[in-house]
């Protein structure tokens, strides 16, 4: 990382720190909800942006993550502290298993495969209603008391956050992330150079499964809830176009994304009902006109 | 669930699968010939529904029936070939992420469009008097109405056929298709005849949303619940092929009637498992080629 980047980053962190304490609640929680959309949008990216994999399935870890919480609350199976850490693994391990099918088809297919995937499971959850309450969600106290207070909820989602990030960052470009970028750019040579292109494919779509389920398991931190929208193809949607807007290109792309997102969505919806009108507008705008994303728009920034 | 009533609901579900096809023969049709994904496809069903009960409301009860059923789909093809001519024309060659976003931009300005012009009430459309009754065969009461969607998408798969096959714009197409530049050498105008596809494509998703009025309420939302089946449709016949689209829809359209005879919580699982099963067997569906050269990578 550049000097000037860790120096942003450092400024970043002193602000958000300092967030609880200057701003009122109602945007408290705006910023951490993008904080969580930054976390599920980075970790879409690492297969949209750095291998090059269109999905439009990650919702279903995300919402898997979230039901993991949930339902470990509402049958009783594991206390909080325990069903947390769980999420990003039991999101990883359904990951691994989808993604070893849906890693066969390529391309659209591939982005199609994932959909369905995303509507199967949300299917799943709204029919399974003995286990899940099915189109009713989840709802009740399944978060400690302590963390549902708005600045201690803000710090631990803060914190998860961004150690989260710092170890997606680590993998972007560690000799892995470099293998992902191969793979985007020419397929079909890094696999004549001798790259396992399957395995790394997978692991990838692994990974971001983990850190999809753990974004998953933080909206639950904020909102106390899970339903089956979680993790149906128009929440898929919701990370690749945050990252699309923010710029797919560099890491810090869905995170400025994710933040103007957030503040847009929750600005907009309460001054006007056209709030798709504008979305749908501006990411026309972008793909037409500007393919880098917002960063593209910050004269000389580096990548990374 | 006696003899009768099941086979009520069988012919249900081949009335679905009847109305997915012509919504699906739309789709694979613009992929074939422009290699585009529209996302926004799903509009078009809602944008010809909603015109359907517009033009319908005109005249007093029952007498516009036809002409906007005629008319409701033509009105949104020319729609569809100006969003053309402005936006699909730039993104023929982009990456499949640039046609996926921009095309799903595109359905949520249409969504949002749809609902300030006609509000969020649903509307109804009566079928014409001479099919609102039913056909008794056996003890069973078919409505006819059902009858008719069948037998339009029937008419809707002879006429692509022999269009695509006995014309000269189906020869063109199918030119266009191998390869463009080609035939922009042999002096055709190629980008007017991929204008024409479009429209073509967009007038068979507004046909299945103007035939499909009288079956059910019409209003926002029946764009996003369209694209999914028609997607699957598509896919599991295979992207760009007709034939394939009236396979896939005779596919989901069985799954659908056994698994709501049988187990009905479950069917809507069953669907995209049978598309899972089928991409995994037969990566480009059932009856599509492989990609082609010129879309590949490197």
């Amino acid at each position: 990382m550049a000097t000037r980047a860790r120096l942003g980053v450092g400024f970043a962190l002193l602000l958000l720190i300092a967030a609880p304490w200057v701003l009122p609640t109602a945007w408290l929680l705006v910023l951490e909800n993008a904080l969580v959309l930054a976390l599920f949008a980075a970790a879409t990216n690492l297969l949209v942006g750095w291998t090059g994999l269109v999905s439009f399935g990650q919702a279903a870890f995300y919402g898997i993550g979230a039901y993991t919480v949930a339902l470990a609350w509402l049958h009783g199976i594991a206390p909080f502290w325990l069903a947390f850490p769980a999420a990003p693994l039991i999101a990883g391990l359904v990951a691994l298993l989808t993604g070893a099918i849906a890693l066969r088809a390529r391309k659209l297919y591939f982005a199609l495969l994932t959909l369905a995937f995303s509507e199967l499971f949300y299917v799943l959850a709204e029919q399974l209603y003995d286990i899940t309450n099915g189109a009713n969600g989840i709802f009740g106290a399944m978060v400690p008391d302590l963390l549902v207070s708005p600045r201690p909820g803000f710090y631990f989602t803060l914190a998860v956050v961004t150690a989260a990030l710092a170890l997606l960052h680590r993998i972007c470009h560690s000799p892995f992330g470099l293998a992902l970028q191969a793979i985007r750019e020419r397929r079909v040579r890094a696999e004549a150079l001798g790259l396992a292109v399957a395995h790394h494919e997978l692991a990838a779509f692994t990974l971001s499964g983990a850190f999809c389920g753990l974004a998953g398991a933080l909206y639950v931190v904020h909102d106390q809830t899970a339903y089956p929208e979680l993790l149906d193809w128009v929440k898929s949607g919701e990370p690749v176009i945050v990252a699309v807007i923010g710029g797919i290109s560099s890491f810090a792309g869905p995170l400025w994304g994710a933040l103007f997102y957030q503040i847009a969505h929750d600005a907009l919806v309460v001054l006007t009902r056209d709030w798709q009108l504008v979305l749908g507008a501006l990411l026309l705008l972008v793909v037409l006109f500007r393919p880098g994303g917002i960063v593209s728009l910050f004269p000389g920034r580096e990548e990374g | 669930m006696n003899f009768a009533s099941a086979a009520i609901e069988i012919l249900s579900a081949l009335t679905t699968a009847a109305n997915l096809f012509v919504i699906a023969a739309g789709l694979s049709l613009v992929f074939g010939a422009l290699r585009i994904i529209n996302l926004a496809h799903g509009s078009f069903y809602m944008i010809g529904a909603l015109l359907m009960a517009s033009l319908f409301a005109l005249g007093r009860p029952g007498v516009l029936f036809w002409p906007a059923l005629l008319l409701a789909p033509l009105l949104t093809a020319g729609f569809g070939a100006v969003l053309e001519r402005l936006l699909f024309r730039r993104i023929y060659r982009a990456e499949h992420l640039v046609q996926l976003l921009l095309s799903y931009a595109l359905s949520l300005i249409l969504a949002d469009l749809a609902l300030r012009l006609w509000g969020a009430d649903s509307r109804t459309v009566p079928p014409p008097a001479a099919l609102a009754g039913r056909l008794s065969v056996g003890g069973a009461g078919f409505p006819l109405y059902d009858l008719f969607v069948i037998a339009l998408a029937l008419a809707v798969g002879l006429g692509l056929w022999a269009l695509l096959h006995r014309t000269r714009f189906g020869w063109e197409i199918r030119a266009a298709v191998e390869d463009p530049e080609g035939l922009s050498l042999c002096g055709r105008n190629v980008p007017a005849l991929f204008t024409a596809v479009f429209a073509l494509g967009a007038f068979l998703a507004a046909l299945g949303g103007a035939a499909v009025a009288p079956l059910q309420a019409i209003g926002p939302g029946m764009d996003s619940s369209i694209l999914v089946s028609a997607f699957i449709v598509t896919v599991i016949g295979g992207l760009g092929s007709i034939a394939g689209a009236a396979l896939g829809a005779a596919v989901i359209g069985f799954v659908q009637a056994m698994g709501t005879l049988w187990l009905p919580t479950w069917a809507p699982a069953f669907i995209f498992l049978a598309m899972i099963l089928v991409l995994v067997i037969r990566p480009s569906g059932l009856m599509g080629a492989p990609a082609r050269a010129w879309s590949e990578e490197e």
